[in-house]
């Protein structure tokens, strides 16, 4: 299997010099052609920011990132030209990741302009197919993204992403801020494009997420890997102590009741 | 048992003022009981209006410019849902408390943790300023939270999220209520801190006998940490089953959501979702609320009133027409 | 828009308070455009006898050398609200633009430049700052609006930073970057719009400000000067007269009011609005 996207030693520190935060420490990952890994861990572990740095939106301090061989930072600039397409990022907050003045469909359809050689009416069309099979009727379509529900915002911002026909998603906490009923159509929707050949880094702090999706996961605890292997392998036996720890937190795991 | 009962919601009602004529249903046939030391778990998906039913327990709807437009709230022999302002002074806080959602509220940031905690005990005017202090630290100490005369000089800035909630449950015991309120305790912190919560909150039940209402979008928390589970959709309850008897449930949506439940899927496998989008917040359709939604809809479910609780057993109230039809139908689809 | 549908927008919260701003406003620039097009007198000519009363042929009397006020009084409404226009639409687009140029930049040394000039520039409040450029100037409409261009942009290039800066976080805004859109587009079509929602609002309240600083420094002789028809100067030229002829201050200074309270109901309205969604 080719190798996708892959980071080497990638660290990133925050602040300034007189105090300085180590967020991501000397991390290597490695992404393969249609597999999808997880990486799990509390908030403040780093996850997100390793995340970001793999989509391009944040600059490492150190280390570099590598889509099919080709270090994704040019000069100044992410995966600049074609390369743009093949990587794209859903993030947590269904609320801050559309923009509040546009209506979903003209969102999804600047992004198909964009990428799919089409315009005006036809990219409209384009973006409301799209819509529709990540279950978002015509009517709800045309709204602002204000009159959707969390659910409904977060697979809008899927369909954007995938208008660009990329190769990786990168998706950080996609379901940790929408109800249940919302995350398992969600899920099913991340199962059947992961079964149609997308590779996927996901990150969460929900191992049931991760369970249900990932081949791989990485475990992740201030800014560093104490764990990483394959996912069935991971919940069976868990190594480290943090691990095990997280595993015995999830609802449903370990029964409280005495 | 619906005597000894601490808490008897009856075909609840809450309204919204949306303006000065309009007004917005947005909770109704909701009915609930909660028993003296139980921790019941009521769960929804948002819009359900679960908290709503949370603020007629603790008496803040008017803030929202919303009202008990029907219905009865019978707290130990008291209507709250008619209750005047003298009668929420002896209730709030005093023998009902309230634990807020974390991501939201917290501790007041201008004052110190002690200060948070010996206001919530102004309640009680018998107690001594030195008293009351005394008081505070044992109640830091009940909530586990270690270094007790540290914390107390501190703000709510320098704690952690489970720290903040730590204190804020302590200030919800302060004046030892009946019922304490929990509306989404655990939102936004992280796993590991919000079983340690929910490990408190168990413990807390244990030792005083006070009632916990738990209210989340989680059914395997909830499933985990209740006795009970009261299960909310379109501002009506559907459902009041024992926790441990979930599998056996007599309602589609619960079934659907304990379906759905992530954590029992096969890696990959199929996921059950529930298909489509809960009904927008007070646009119900005449009938049952799910019939949009549920797999075993029949004409019957299409017309009338939002049915009204089936008794089935002490621990058991459904309000599906057809809970016989779906056991036969789940047993031959399982 | 059916009337029901129009009444039931009327029923939300703000919004019956924000169409009586409205119609208040829209009916003095109406009287602004109607009155010098149809009414028969202008506002600069001698039509009748010095200090006569209201009623009769002169609905608002005569000021002291026998002209028509109400004449005079909507004849302002160009000169105060078309100025107070352009003293708020120059400073709003100048404003917005560096603001968002500023919170988006991320070179060290432009930040400290114009950062350094825009607080400089709200360091002084405006009618000071504006007297002491009059002294330059010389008095006049168009002074005063090449004041306000010059210097009122500062605040509102500090609203829009900040928004900027905040919106320049969005989830939205990384999301247009990951999809590879050009920096411009994103600015134009995604940063742009959420900024200005805020400077617009801030411009309605600024307009207020700005009307009164007009009738102000008329007031003074800086801005309109007489025998201009202004609702500052006329004030001005009256207040001699205000024992026994104080029509000729009362109608310019009610309609001054009324602009003001027109556009603040506008604004309260707006806020209320937002206060309840």
């Amino acid at each position: 299997m080719t190798i996708r996207l892959e980071g080497k030693g990638v660290t990133v520190t925050f602040g300034d010099m007189f105090r300085k935060v180590e967020a991501v420490k000397n991390i290597d990952v490695a992404l393969h052609a249609g597999q999808t890994i997880g990486i799990v861990g509390e908030s403040g572990s780093g996850k997100s920011t390793l995340a970001r740095v793999l989509a391009g939106i944040q600059v490492p301090t150190s280390g570099e990132v590598f889509y099919e061989g080709t270090n994704i930072w040019q000069g100044k600039v992410s995966y600049p030209g074609e390369m743009r397409k093949k990587v794209q990022m859903v993030f947590q907050d269904p609320y801050g990741s559309l923009n509040p003045r546009m209506r979903v469909v003209n969102a999804v359809a600047e992004a198909v302009k964009f990428h799919q050689n089409a315009d005006g009416e036809q990219a409209r069309q384009i973006a409301l197919d799209l819509l529709e099979r990540m279950g978002i009727a015509k009517n709800d379509a045309i709204k602002l993204p204000r009159a959707l529900s969390g659910g409904q915002r977060q697979r809008v911002s899927v369909a954007r992403a995938l208008s660009a026909n990329p190769e990786v998603l990168i998706a950080d906490e996609p379901t940790s801020a929408i109800d249940q009923s919302a995350q398992s159509q969600l899920l099913s929707l991340f199962s059947e494009l992961i079964a149609g050949g997308l590779s996927v880094i996901l990150v969460s702090h929900d191992l049931g997420v991760i369970r249900y999706l990932t081949d791989r996961v990485y475990v992740m605890e201030s800014g560093d890997f104490v764990e990483a292997g394959d996912t069935a392998q991971i919940f069976e036996d868990p190594q480290m102590e943090y691990t095990q720890k997280l595993i015995s937190s999830i609802p449903g795991h370990k029964k409280l009741k005495s | 048992m619906s005597n000894s009962a601490l808490v008897d919601i009856d075909s609840l009602q809450i309204s919204v003022r949306l303006s000065r004529t309009r007004r917005l249903k947005i909770v109704d046939y909701a009915s609930m009981k909660i028993n003296p030391g139980e921790m019941i778990g009521l769960i929804g998906e948002s819009g359900s209006g679960k908290t709503m039913l949370c603020r007629a327990l603790i008496g803040t709807l008017r803030r929202r410019d919303a009202y008990i437009s029907g219905g009865s709230v019978m707290f130990d022999g008291m209507d709250l849902a008619t209750a005047k302002n003298d009668v929420w002074r002896q209730v709030r806080g005093k023998r009902i408390g309230y634990v807020p959602q974390s991501a939201l509220a917290g501790p007041n940031p201008v004052l110190t943790i002690e200060a948070q905690l010996l206001e919530s005990l102004g309640g009680d005017e018998t107690l001594s300023r030195a008293d009351a202090k005394k008081r505070a630290k044992e109640l830091l100490d009940i909530v586990q939270i270690r270094r007790p005369d540290i914390v107390m000089k501190q703000y709510p800035n320098q704690l952690s999220g489970g720290m903040k909630q730590r204190v804020m449950i302590a200030c919800a015991i302060a004046l030892q209520p009946e019922l304490i309120v929990a509306d989404e305790p655990t939102t936004g912190l992280d796993v590991t801190v919000q079983a340690e919560i929910m490990k408190l909150l168990k413990e807390i039940r244990d030792q005083f006998n006070t009632a916990i209402i738990l209210v989340s979008h989680d059914l395997p928390l909830i499933n985990d940490v209740c006795d009970q589970i009261t299960v909310m959709h379109a501002g009506a309850t559907v459902e009041n089953i024992a926790s441990a008897e979930i599998e056996k449930s007599k309602h589609p949506y619960t079934i659907a959501l304990y379906k759905s439940r992530i954590d029992l899927a096969p890696p990959r496998g199929e996921l059950i979702t529930i298909a489509g989008q809960p009904p927008a917040v007070g646009a119900w359709q005449t009938g049952c609320r799910f019939n949009q939604r549920c797999d075993f809809v029949t004409d019957a479910c299409l017309i009338g009133e939002h049915p009204k609780y089936i008794e089935l057993s002490a621990t058991h109230q459904t309000a599906c027409i057809n809970h016989a039809g779906i056991e036969a139908k789940i047993g031959s689809s399982l | 828009m059916s009337i029901k549908k129009f009444r039931r927008w009327l029923d939300e919260p703000g919004n019956s308070v924000i169409f009586t701003g409205f119609s208040m406003f829209v009916a003095i620039v109406l009287a602004g455009i109607l009155v010098p097009l149809f009414y028969k007198y202008g506002p600069n000519d001698f039509v009748g006898m010095p200090f006569e009363r209201p009623g009769g042929e002169f609905l608002f009397g005569t000021d002291q050398l026998g002209r028509d006020i109400l004449s005079r009084t909507f004849h302002s409404v160009y000169r105060d609200l078309g100025v107070a226009f352009l003293g708020v639409s120059i400073p709003f687009v100048v404003g917005t633009f560096i603001g968002i140029i500023l919170g988006l930049s991320k070179s060290k040394k432009i930040i400290a430049v114009i950062s350094s000039v825009i607080d400089g520039i709200n360091a002084f409040p405006l009618l000071i700052l504006a007297v002491a450029l009059i002294a330059f100037l010389g008095p006049g409409l168009g002074s005063v609006v090449i004041i306000l261009a010059l210097t009122n942009w500062a605040r509102y290039a500090r609203i829009a930073r900040t928004k900027a800066v905040v919106v320049s976080q969005q989830n939205y805004i990384e999301a247009a970057y990951t999809l590879g859109y050009p920096r411009r587009r994103i600015i134009r079509k995604h940063v742009s719009p959420n900024v200005s929602s805020e400077t617009i609002a801030y411009a309605l309240s600024d307009f207020i400000l700005v009307i009164l600083l007009i009738a102000g420094l008329s007031f003074l002789g800086l801005a309109a000067t007489p025998p201009t028809a202004e609702w500052g100067a006329m004030i001005s030229e009256g207040r001699t007269y205000i024992i026994n002829a104080p029509w000729i201050t009362l109608f310019p200074g009610a309609a001054l009011c009324w602009s003001a309270i027109s556009l603040a109901f506008i604004v309260e309205g707006i806020s209320r609005r937002e206060g309840k969604v």
